[in-house]
C-alpha cells in the first residue's frame, strides 16, 4: 500500500517496475544461471556473459534460454585487456544496461539456481545500481551448498567439474556460460531428487 | 536467439535415425524444443496404462529398460542406449502406454514434444517410414541389428495374441501333416509316409493328437522285430505329443525340442493336446528357419571379417543365453554351447590377427584361461589368455617373441572391441609375462608347483584352468602332462592351493545372514562371485588336480566326475555340483539384467523364497571346506 512513499524520491525505470510487479505471484519456474566474470571482486569486476535455462516441473527447457555476451569495452580498455573474444563470439551481444534489462525481464520472479549464485547476484546488483534500480528480489539456490548438504560436509568447496564427476554426468567439453548453465541444470535436477524437496 | 546448447544437442541427434534425415536448421528447431529429464536409477518414466505423455524420448546418456508384464511377471523387452528412441505410442495411438520405461542406471533423456516433431514426420516421408515401420513390425530383433533402425516400439501386443511376446521370427512348418487313426496298421502308415515323403505321422482321435510316430519309432520298434508290421499304430507311437500353439517362435520351438529331447512338435489350435491338429514342426524346419542356432552362429563367426561382425554375433549369443535360461534349459548344456561359441570367437580373433600380421614364425597355442578355460562364461567378463610358442633357436628368439607379442596385442584388442574388457590383473597373452616359449612355460609351471608361495604369493590358480582356443594341441598336452607329473607327491602345492581356497570370506555370518559388502561401490550387496562361486570353483580344481582328472575343466563336470572316482564323499561332491549351478544361475540372471558381470547381488531385490534358495546353495561349501582340511595337510601356509 505504502510502496509509493518509499519510491517517491526515486523513479525506477519502467522495466524494473514491471519486474517488481511480477513478485505479487509466486513462481514454480526455476532459472539456472551461470555467469562469466572478469574476477572475484564484486566492486571492481564485471560480468562478461550470461547463460541461463528455465526449469519447469523437473524438466530443463532447452528453448527457454538466455544467452548474451556483454560488451564491456570500457572495462577491458581500462584494464588493458584484449577484447578479441568479444569480436570472435557468435553469441548475441549487448551493452551492459541492455543486457541487465534483458536478464531481469527473462528471469522475472523465478527462483534462481547457480553455482555460488550469491556472487553472481552481487555483481548483477552492482550493475543494476548504476542503472538506478533496486536489488534482485529472487530467491536463490546454490548447488554447491546443496551438494555439501547432501554429502554432509561444510569445509570443502566443490567446482562444477567436481560435482559433474561425482554424479557421473556426461560432461560437455566446451565451457561457455551456457554449457555451465546446462551442467548446473542437470546437477540441480539430480540434487533436487536426492535431497527430496519439491 | 542463438542457443549453443541446442546446437550441441542437434549435433548429438544428427548421429541417429530418424534425426539423420532432417536438415540442420530443422534439427536446431527440434533441439530448441527439447526438455531434458534426469532420471535416477530405478526411476520410472512412464508405466503401463499411464496416460500418454505429450513427448517421445531419446536417451542422451545411461540406459532405459523397457518392459511389459506377461504372466504377472515383468519381462524385459529392450534396453535403450544413448541415441535410441522410445515412447513413440503418442504418434500413432490414443490409448495409454503399453510398456514401462524405467531407468536401469542414472540416465538423462531428451523429451521431444510430439507437436513439434509431427510436421517433420508429415513433410519427410523417410522419417514417417522409419517411425511407422518400426512401430508396426514389433521390431525387437537383435538378429539384424545392423539393418535395424535404432528405434524401439512399444506396440507389443497384436490382435488375438496370447501373452507370449513374439519378438523372435515366426516359423514356417508343414501345415498338412499326415494324420492317421489309432487302429491303422503300422504297415499302412509306413506306406503313407513313404508316399508323402514325410518322416512323421500324427495319430489322432477326433482330430486331437494322441501320439506321434517318426522314423525313429520304426527303427527302434519295428525293424528290430519287437513288433510285427501288422500291429496297430498306437502300439508303437510315442505319447504324449509335445504340442505348441500356432504362433510359436523359432527360439521357443528349439527350446522345447531340447527340453523334451524330441524331434517333432505338433501344432494345435490352442497349444494343448485337446484341440485340433494344425501342423507339425520338425527339427529340419528349425534348421531352415534358424538364425540363432549355435551352429549358424559359429558359421557366422568363421565368416566374420571385422571385430564389429564378431560383436554382433556375441550380442546374438547373449540373447540365446537369455532365452535359454528363461526356458529352463539345463545350465551345463548352455555352458557347453556358449563355451564352444566363445572359443570360436577367440579363434577367429586370432585368425584375424594372423591375417593382419602374416603367418607365424613357429607353432604356438593360444589358451584361454580362467572362466573361459573352464567353459563357464556366459556373461561378458574380462579376457584371460596365455600364449605358448615352440622353442626356437636362440638367435631367432627375439624376433619370434616379438611377433607373438604383436599377435597377442592385436587379438586382445579385437576381443576388447567385441566386448571383452582387458583383464585388470594383466592375465593376457599380450602381457610379456604370459607370452613365452614352451621351455619358459615349463619353468614357470615348475616354479608355481614346486615352490608355491616362494617367489610370489600370487600363483593365480586360474592358470590351472585352460582350454586351447587356437593352435597346436600338442602344446596343451605337454602342459597337462607337466602338471600331472608335478602333482605327484607334492603335498606342498596342495597345501598352498588348499589354503588359497579356504582363505575366501564366508558367505554367511554367525547369524546365518548374508555377509554383504560393507563399503565401496557395491555397499550392501552380496558378492556372489567371490563368496559363493569362487570357493566351489577353487575346491573343484583342487580335488581335480589331486585326483588327476585330466581334460575336465568345467566345475560342474569336475564335481560330477569326482563323485564317481571318490565315491566315499560323492554326496558332498554332488551337492556342490548342484550348488554351483544354482549360484551361477543367480549370477547370470543378475548379470543379464544389469548388463554387467553379475558379481554383486542385491539381496534386497530377492524375494523370500529366492533368498532361501541362495542360502541353501551356500551350505554345501562348508562340507567341502571340511573335506579339504581333512584331505590335505594345510600347515605350511596357514
Amino acid at each position: 500500500m505504502l510502496d509509493w512513499i518509499k519510491n517517491i524520491n526515486k523513479e525506477y525505470p519502467d522495466f524494473w517496475k514491471a519486474y517488481l510487479a511480477k513478485f505479487e505471484t509466486k513462481s514454480n519456474r526455476y532459472v539456472v544461471l551461470s555467469t562469466e566474470t572478469t574476477g572475484l571482486n564484486p566492486k571492481k569486476d564485471v560480468v562478461l556473459s550470461f547463460g541461463a535455462f528455465g526449469v519447469l516441473n523437473d524438466v530443463i527447457k532447452i528453448g527457454d534460454n538466455f544467452e548474451v555476451v556483454i560488451l564491456q569495452y570500457k572495462y577491458l580498455h581500462d584494464n588493458g585487456l584484449s577484447n578479441e573474444f568479444l569480436i570472435e563470439s557468435k553469441l548475441p551481444k549487448l551493452a551492459e544496461p541492455q543486457a541487465m534489462q534483458a536478464l531481469v525481464e527473462y528471469i522475472g520472479n523465478s527462483v534462481l539456481v547457480g553455482h555460488r549464485i550469491h556472487f553472481d547476484i552481487e555483481l548483477i546488483n552492482e550493475a543494476l545500481e548504476k542503472m538506478s534500480c533496486g536489488k534482485l528480489k529472487n530467491e536463490a539456490l546454490d548447488i554447491e551448498i546443496m551438494h555439501q548438504k547432501y554429502l554432509d560436509v561444510t569445509n570443502k568447496s566443490f567446482s562444477i567439474e567436481d560435482m559433474v564427476k561425482h554424479y557421473k554426468l556426461p560432461l560437455s567439453e566446451k565451457n561457455s556460460a551456457s554449457d555451465d548453465a546446462y551442467a548446473i541444470g542437470l546437477l540441480f535436477l539430480k540434487l533436487k531428487t536426492l535431497l527430496g524437496f519439491k | 536467439m542463438s542457443n549453443s546448447v541446442a546446437q550441441n544437442i542437434a549435433n548429438f541427434l544428427r548421429e541417429y535415425p530418424p534425426f539423420n534425415y532432417l536438415r540442420h536448421d530443422e534439427l536446431i528447431q527440434v533441439a530448441t524444443s527439447i526438455g531434458v529429464v534426469s532420471l535416477d536409477k530405478h526411476k520410472t518414466l512412464f508405466k503401463i496404462d499411464d496416460k500418454l505423455h505429450d513427448s517421445f524420448y531419446v536417451v542422451a546418456s545411461g540406459v532405459i529398460n523397457l518392459s511389459v508384464i506377461a504372466d504377472a511377471e515383468e519381462t524385459l523387452l529392450n534396453k535403450c542406449y544413448p541415441g535410441d528412441v522410445f515412447g513413440l505410442r503418442p504418434f500413432f495411438a490414443k490409448n495409454n502406454y503399453m510398456m514401462t520405461a524405467k531407468a536401469r542406471e542414472d540416465s538423462i533423456v531428451y523429451a521431444i514434444p510430439i507437436t513439434v516433431f509431427k510436421p517433420f514426420v508429415a513433410q519427410n516421408p523417410q522419417v514417417l517410414d522409419f517411425l511407422l515401420e518400426s512401430f508396426a513390425t514389433n521390431t525387437r530383433n537383435p538378429f539384424d541389428k545392423e539393418n535395424r533402425s535404432k528405434l524401439i516400439t512399444d506396440n507389443v501386443y497384436t490382435e488375438n495374441q496370447s501373452n507370449e511376446i513374439q519378438y523372435f521370427q515366426s516359423l514356417s512348418y508343414n501345415k498338412m501333416p499326415l494324420k492317421v487313426t489309432a487302429n491303422t496298421a503300422v504297415k499302412d502308415v509306413a506306406q503313407l509316409m513313404t508316399e508323402n515323403l514325410i518322416d512323421s505321422a500324427i495319430i489322432i482321435d477326433q482330430n486331437c493328437p494322441v501320439g506321434i510316430v517318426t522314423d525313429t519309432d520304426f527303427r527302434t520298434k519295428i525293424a528290430n522285430g519287437r513288433f510285427p508290421i501288422t500291429v496297430a499304430i498306437d502300439k508303437i507311437m510315442s505319447a504324449p505329443v509335445i504340442t505348441v500353439p500356432e504362433n510359436v517362435s523359432v527360439a521357443e520351438a528349439q527350446l522345447l525340442l531340447l527340453k523334451h529331447n524330441v524331434s517333432h512338435l505338433c501344432v494345435t489350435t490352442d497349444g494343448s493336446d485337446k484341440s485340433e491338429v494344425k501342423g507339425i514342426i520338425s527339427e529340419h524346419d528349425l534348421i531352415v528357419a534358424q538364425a540363432n542356432n549355435p551352429g549358424v552362429l559359429i558359421k557366422e563367426i568363421k565368416r566374420s571379417l571385422s571385430p564389429k561382425e564378431l560383436k554382433l554375433v556375441r550380442e546374438k549369443l547373449t540373447d540365446l543365453i537369455q532365452s535359454s535360461i528363461a526356458k529352463n534349459i539345463p545350465l551345463p548344456h548352455i555352458y557347453n554351447i556358449t563355451g564352444e561359441i566363445i572359443t570360436a570367437i577367440i579363434r577367429r580373433s586370432v585368425e584375424l590377427a594372423i591375417l593382419d600380421l602374416g603367418s607365424p614364425p613357429s607353432r604356438f597355442a593360444w589358451l584361454s584361461i580362467g572362466s573361459q578355460g573352464r567353459k563357464e562364461q556366459l556373461l561378458l567378463t574380462d579376457q584371460d589368455s596365455i600364449l605358448i610358442f615352440e622353442d626356437v633357436a636362440p638367435e631367432k628368439y627375439r624376433d619370434v617373441k616379438d611377433y607373438f607379442l604383436k599377435l597377442a596385442k592385436r587379438t586382445t584388442t579385437i576381443l576388447e572391441k567385441v566386448g571383452y574388457q582387458f583383464c585388470p590383473n594383466g592375465h593376457m597373452a599380450s602381457n610379456m609375462l604370459w607370452c613365452k616359449s614352451m621351455s619358459d612355460w615349463i619353468k614357470q609351471y615348475n616354479n608355481w608347483m614346486k615352490m608355491p608361495g616362494e617367489k610370489s604369493n600370487d600363483i593365480s590358480s586360474i592358470f590351472f584352468d585352460y582350454e586351447i582356443a587356437f593352435g597346436e594341441g600338442k602344446i596343451e598336452d605337454t602342459i597337462s602332462d607337466l602338471i600331472v607329473s608335478n602333482t605327484k607327491n607334492n603335498a606342498l602345492f596342495f597345501d598352498y592351493l588348499g589354503n588359497d581356497t579356504l582363505r575366501k570370506n564366508p558367505p554367511l555370518n554367525f547369524f546365518k545372514k548374508f555377509n554383504v559388502e560393507e563399503e565401496g561401490e557395491h555397499k550392501g550387496k552380496f558378492d556372489i562371485k567371490n563368496r559363493g562361486i569362487m570357493p566351489l570353483v577353487d575346491g573343484a580344481r583342487l580335488f581335480a588336480l589331486s585326483l588327476n582328472l585330466r581334460g575336465i575343466n568345467n566345475t560342474h563336470a569336475r564335481f560330477k566326475q569326482l563323485a564317481l572316482v571318490d565315491p566315499k564323499f560323492s554326496e558332498i561332491y554332488l551337492n556342490c555340483a548342484d550348488a554351483f549351478l544354482i549360484l551361477s544361475k543367480f549370477r547370470t540372471l543378475e548379470g543379464l539384467k544389469n548388463d554387467n558381470s553379475g558379481d554383486f547381488i542385491n539381496i534386497e531385490e530377492l524375494n523370500k523364497a529366492e533368498r532361501e534358495r541362495l542360502k541353501n546353495a551356500l551350505s554345501p561349501m562348508k562340507d567341502l571346506e571340511e573335506l579339504i582340511k581333512d584331505k590335505f595337510q594345510l600347515t605350511q601356509f596357514s
